[in-house]
């Protein structure tokens, strides 16, 4: 089969697309999920233990499944990042302070240390699995449900001046654009191909790569200006004042399984941080070379 | 040049997925062939969704065919080796709103984008730049303007003056009139139709507008969920008014009125595709009656 085509941004864009399988995970409260998201977040960057995260990844993928996602199909949202993620645990694993470390390998002045290593690899299962969950998230989330989670979440915070609506309806607006601005792109990307453009081929320095993208970026800006604009006189067509006296479509309601997958999501945080508290990683290594 | 026999672009059993094994698969086309010869226009017609744009894209090398063939020039473009920029220098493509690609500052440099990537000289380039703002009806000193201060009709035909600029052999254009006035409509008709006029060029017009059908096109196809539905001359095409009002298209408004007039009773012919054609029919109508 011919290659796909080298434009192809949509597709690669997976983060941030909700995929309707109509899964127990979609039918969530999507309060429930947000708040499970942060528990993640937490989770992921607090600890700093291996085996805790593989745990949380597993769990992450476990529940892919119960969402019906395709486990490829959120990869390939990674995919794209992945050069970025490989340099940046390369970096870490040149970088982090050597003393009292053990050198693994040592080459001029690149030293490979046990810590230095262990950093990288932090750094990689970090990313992999926060974006494999906010990926989970966006399959199973509306933006609608998004934004009303969001809202019915803040609003204790507005009575200390925390805008709640508008808040919400900016991380909406935000993401209801993210696919629409990679089809202009897109779009654009070959328009300008057909009149003999060429991106990021060939060894060249970073100031004519900046200047390569100029005919990209800059049609890409006016067009979202221009969205921008239009949009906020769609929005003010249909009286839209600010969430003063605004009334809701939709009221949600808490089950039962949104409690309990809240206090799982909950347990597993609480496992992740107490595991790296008492450095479980360190056992789990003594088991694995002892059996070894 | 070719000779007749060979056509300049031939497309067979063309197949395009987009979004290959993901939930949001979507099959845009299932077999399409296609032929374009040398001194023709081309009218691709189909609802939204049809499989129009991507087909289009494969006429420059933007897509490669997943299934079947697109032949440029006798070059198969299945061939991940065939030199891409080649194909989009002999086959320009115009997309839709086509003034949103434009950046840079000054008209003239949007023009000589395309020429510079071609790595010409100068002097070459500046001439280039000047015959492709005289064939859309741009005087060369507007080069100078601001593209930001231009007119919309007027941005539109400096976009297509960057594709023209390429000196392309095809000239293949997504909704080029859509959006615009009547008079700007007519105008960029008419510098198609100049355009055309030189010797071996060929034209692919994809539009929902019939009249721009009508006007410029020498062979129509129809493309429906990605396939083609009907193909032949414009009145062929617009003879069969059922295939495409099924489908969410319409006729020229004169081959309509026509119709409507048929189904009153009236003998006219629905193959009018002018307003003279249209006009002759009624008169010779009136004249049937007074007799």
């Amino acid at each position: 089969m011919a290659k796909p085509s080298e434009f192809e941004l949509v597709g690669r864009v997976t983060i941030g697309q909700y995929l309707p399988t109509a899964s127990p995970v979609h039918r969530l409260d999507p309060r429930a999920k947000l708040v499970m998201v942060v528990l993640l977040i937490v989770a992921v960057t607090a600890g700093h233990s291996l085996s805790a995260l593989g745990i949380l990844l597993l769990a992450v993928l476990v529940v892919l499944r119960l969402a019906r996602v395709p486990v490829g199909f959120a990869l390939a949202g990674l995919r794209p990042m992945l050069p970025f993620l490989l340099i940046l645990a390369l970096l870490q694993v040149f970088t982090i302070p050597q003393y009292g470390a053990t050198t693994l390998w040592k080459w001029g002045i690149l030293t490979v240390s046990d810590r230095g290593l262990l950093a990288g690899i932090l750094l990689l299962a970090r990313f992999s699995t926060l974006v494999l969950g906010l990926s989970l998230f966006s399959f199973s989330t509306t933006t609608t449900e998004l934004t009303h989670g969001v809202e019915h979440l803040l609003r204790p915070l507005q009575s200390l001046g925390v805008p709640a609506h508008e808040f919400a309806l900016m991380v909406n607006i935000a993401i209801r654009f993210l696919p629409t601005l990679a089809e202009e792109a897109e779009r654009l990307m070959k328009a300008q191909a057909s009149r003999g453009a060429d991106f990021g081929r060939g060894q060249r320095s970073f100031l004519q790569r900046t200047r390569q993208l100029l005919p990209l970026l800059v049609p890409l800006f006016l067009v979202s200006l221009r969205r921008a604009e239009e949009l906020i006189e769609a929005m003010e067509a249909r009286c839209y004042l600010g969430g003063k006296g605004r009334t809701y479509l939709i009221h949600l309601q808490a089950r039962a399984a949104d409690y309990v997958a809240i206090l799982a999501t909950a347990a597993l945080t609480a496992l992740a941080l107490w595991m790296s508290a008492r450095n479980v990683d360190a056992q789990v290594w003594r088991w694995i070379t002892a059996y070894l | 040049m070719f000779s007749s026999g060979t056509p300049l672009i031939e497309v067979q059993g063309l197949q395009h997925i987009y979004l290959q094994g993901t939930p949001l698969e979507v099959q845009a086309l299932r077999g399409v062939d296609l032929q374009i010869q040398a001194g023709e226009s081309i009218g691709i017609v189909g609802p939204t969704g049809s499989g129009k744009s991507t087909l289009l894209q494969h006429l420059n090398g933007l897509l490669r065919p997943q299934g079947g063939e697109v032949r440029v020039g006798g070059i198969a473009l299945s061939d991940p080796t065939v030199d891409v920029r080649a194909i989009r220098q002999r086959v320009g493509l115009l997309f839709q709103s086509p003034e949103d690609q434009l950046f840079e500052r000054y008209a003239g440099d949007d023009v000589a984008f395309g020429p510079r990537n071609l790595g010409l000289g100068q002097e070459e380039v500046r001439e280039r730049v000047r015959l492709a703002m005289e064939a859309v009806g741009l005087p060369f000193e507007y080069k100078d303007r601001l593209t930001a201060e231009l007119s919309q009709g007027e941005k539109r035909r400096l976009a297509l003056a960057g594709v023209l600029a390429l000196q392309p052999q095809v000239l293949v254009l997504d909704e080029p009139t859509a959006g615009l006035d009547p008079q700007g409509r007519q105008e960029l008709l008419r510098t198609l139709v100049q355009w055309r006029a030189a010797d071996g060029r060929a034209i692919v017009l994809a539009s929902h507008n019939m009249e721009d059908v009508a006007a410029l096109c020498d062979r129509v196809y129809v493309l429906v969920k990605g396939q083609i539905a009907l193909h032949g001359t414009p009145r062929e095409v617009f003879a069969q008014p059922e295939i495409l009002m099924s489908n969410g298209l319409a006729v020229p408004t004169v081959t309509e009125v026509m119709l409507m007039l048929r189904q009153r009773g009236y003998d006219v012919s629905t193959a009018v595709l002018t307003d003279e054609e249209a006009a002759q029919e009624v008169e010779g109508l009136l004249h049937g009656q007074t007799l």
